[in-house]
């Protein structure tokens, strides 16, 4: 009987005899027949506690392993809501992963928030040329004016000096090799185009045909159908930005050319262009 | 089956060969109850944790997909209203300009802010407009209703007087309307409160601020 499953046919003897030996000290709920309610497991000993005038029976022997059907059957409910609750919130815990963890998760991207953390501390203002140790840039001190980022498609090679600028303000920077075909070039602009905090410029001396850039974080592919292009937008678009999603994009440098121009904002149309 | 009478005296004077038995039911109920009672806390507590984030906008929702166009939607007319509080001639062009770049730059950071409280990236990977019903066939060249094209933001640029002025009017006119459109998208098929009041504070000031539009328009001679 000990151990039963929770079936009704074996349970209910079990009940009908605990409502013969009551349990001092159980509050006193049960005024219904103690058969009743088969899946009151911890509520059957003191059943018999408000029996209404009903005829006297000689008390039975409690068996003490009666009430571990029921006992079993709450376990076992408890353990499978604790399981359910428990796979839900590790749902939403990998769901919530921090935006770092799942940027250094995509196979291939550099890291420069832990290799550099100089680096990827913050840009001065700095006016003119500035030497980068790593090509495409990723970091650093950058020119007053920023590149216009607007989902901006450049035909033509733009200056490290402002793209750094985007690139701090949120932007990831899409560059590609000159010799790319231009079915892929077209596919690159699709992602890019009509969206802000994106641009997309051809880059002379990549070592791979496309470089990926957000501040911080790069990675390099062969092929604009890699899926690792859409995922290192997804995750590190404005995200990897130090100075959150308020940063603006438009009034910056909308020419192109590698030679950086000191001009800001207010000076735009009059800005030469090549 | 049972009686009270029996009850009672088993009350008033247990037998003592049961009294091992009973008390360890008594016990082994007590522990059963005393577990209920914490697996049930336990559950009503990771219950009330999950709760705010299984009934939360999701990555696909309507609301996060308005949240994220509407900034990128937002951004141009922040650009275009920065090109006329700086370029416009007519100081009522400078003056919206203006007040299209602060208001609007303020609702990306609302827009910006419920992205982060619902747990999501600032930007997701759907086309544009895909959170609206009819929304893929709006988008022409990856720019959502209204916005306006790569060249004409360069011709807006490039524009001076009441060439700008104009140019800007028509421009943002038809901007606002395209917004308006998006914002009417997310009152028809949105459900969370706050989204809604925003929203709703959005359309009304686009469409105070179309009526402006077009008044400074027509008296431009535009």
């Amino acid at each position: 009987m000990s151990i039963s499953t929770p079936g009704g046919p074996e349970r209910r003897p079990t009940v009908v005899s605990t409502g013969k030996k009551p349990a001092a000290g159980r509050p006193a709920a049960g005024d219904k027949p103690a058969g009743d309610k088969a899946g009151a497991g911890k509520g059957t000993p003191r059943a018999g506690a408000g029996g209404k005038g009903r005829k006297p029976i000689a008390p039975v022997k409690v068996s003490q392993g009666r009430s571990w059907g029921p006992i079993a059957l709450f376990v076992a409910v408890g353990v499978l809501a604790v399981g359910i609750v428990g796979v839900g919130a590790w749902a939403v815990y990998r769901g919530s992963q921090p935006w770092q963890e799942r940027a250094d998760a995509i196979k291939g991207v550099v890291d420069f928030r832990k290799k550099d953390k100089d680096l990827v501390a913050g840009g001065n203002h700095q006016a003119g040329t500035i030497k980068y140790d790593v090509l495409p840039p990723v970091a650093g001190p950058h020119n007053p004016a920023w590149q216009n980022c607007m989902g901006d498609v450049y035909d033509a090679p733009i200056a490290n000096e402002h793209a750094v600028h985007s690139l701090e303000h949120g932007t990831v920077w899409i560059t590609y090799r000159p010799d790319l075909p231009a079915d892929q070039v077209a596919k690159l602009k699709a992602k890019v185009q009509g969206k802000e905090k994106l641009m997309l410029s051809p880059y002379e001396g990549l070592d791979k045909p496309i470089s990926l850039q957000a501040w911080g974080f790069q990675l390099k592919v062969d092929n604009a159908d890699d899926s690792r292009i859409d995922d290192f937008i997804k995750t590190l678009r404005v995200n990897a930005s130090i100075e959150g999603p308020n940063a603006n994009c438009d009034q910056g440098v909308t020419a192109t050319g590698t030679t950086p121009r000191d001009n800001l904002g207010n000076q735009m149309p009059e800005q030469p262009t090549q | 089956m049972t009686a009270a009478v029996t009850t009672d005296a088993d009350l008033a004077e247990a037998p003592a060969t049961d009294d091992g038995g009973r008390r360890g039911v008594r016990r082994f109920g007590t522990i059963a109850l005393a577990a209920a009672v914490v697996v049930g806390l336990l559950l009503g507590y990771a219950g009330g944790l999950l709760t705010p984030t299984l009934t939360r906008p999701g990555e696909n929702s309507v609301e996060a997909g308005f949240a994220r166009d509407m900034t990128t939607h937002h951004a141009q007319a922040v650009a275009m209203g920065l090109m006329a509080f700086q370029q416009g001639q007519d100081p009522e062009v400078r003056q919206i300009g203006g007040d299209i770049a602060t208001g609007q730059q303020g609702e990306i950071g609302t827009m910006q802010t419920w992205l982060r409280l619902w747990k999501l990236d600032p930007t997701g990977d759907q086309p544009p407009m895909a959170w609206m019903s009819d929304g893929a066939g709006l988008v022409k060249d990856g720019l959502m209703p209204g916005m306006a094209t790569p060249d004409e933001m360069k011709r807006l640029r490039a524009a001076q007087g009441r060439e700008f002025d104009l140019l800007f009017l028509q421009l943002m006119i038809r901007h606002h309307l395209g917004g308006v459109h998006m914002i009417q998208g997310v009152l028809d098929e949105g459900h969370d409160k706050d989204v809604l009041l925003v929203a709703q504070t959005m359309k009304n000031t686009q469409q105070k601020d179309l009526t402006n539009l077009q008044a400074a328009l027509k008296r431009l001679g535009g």
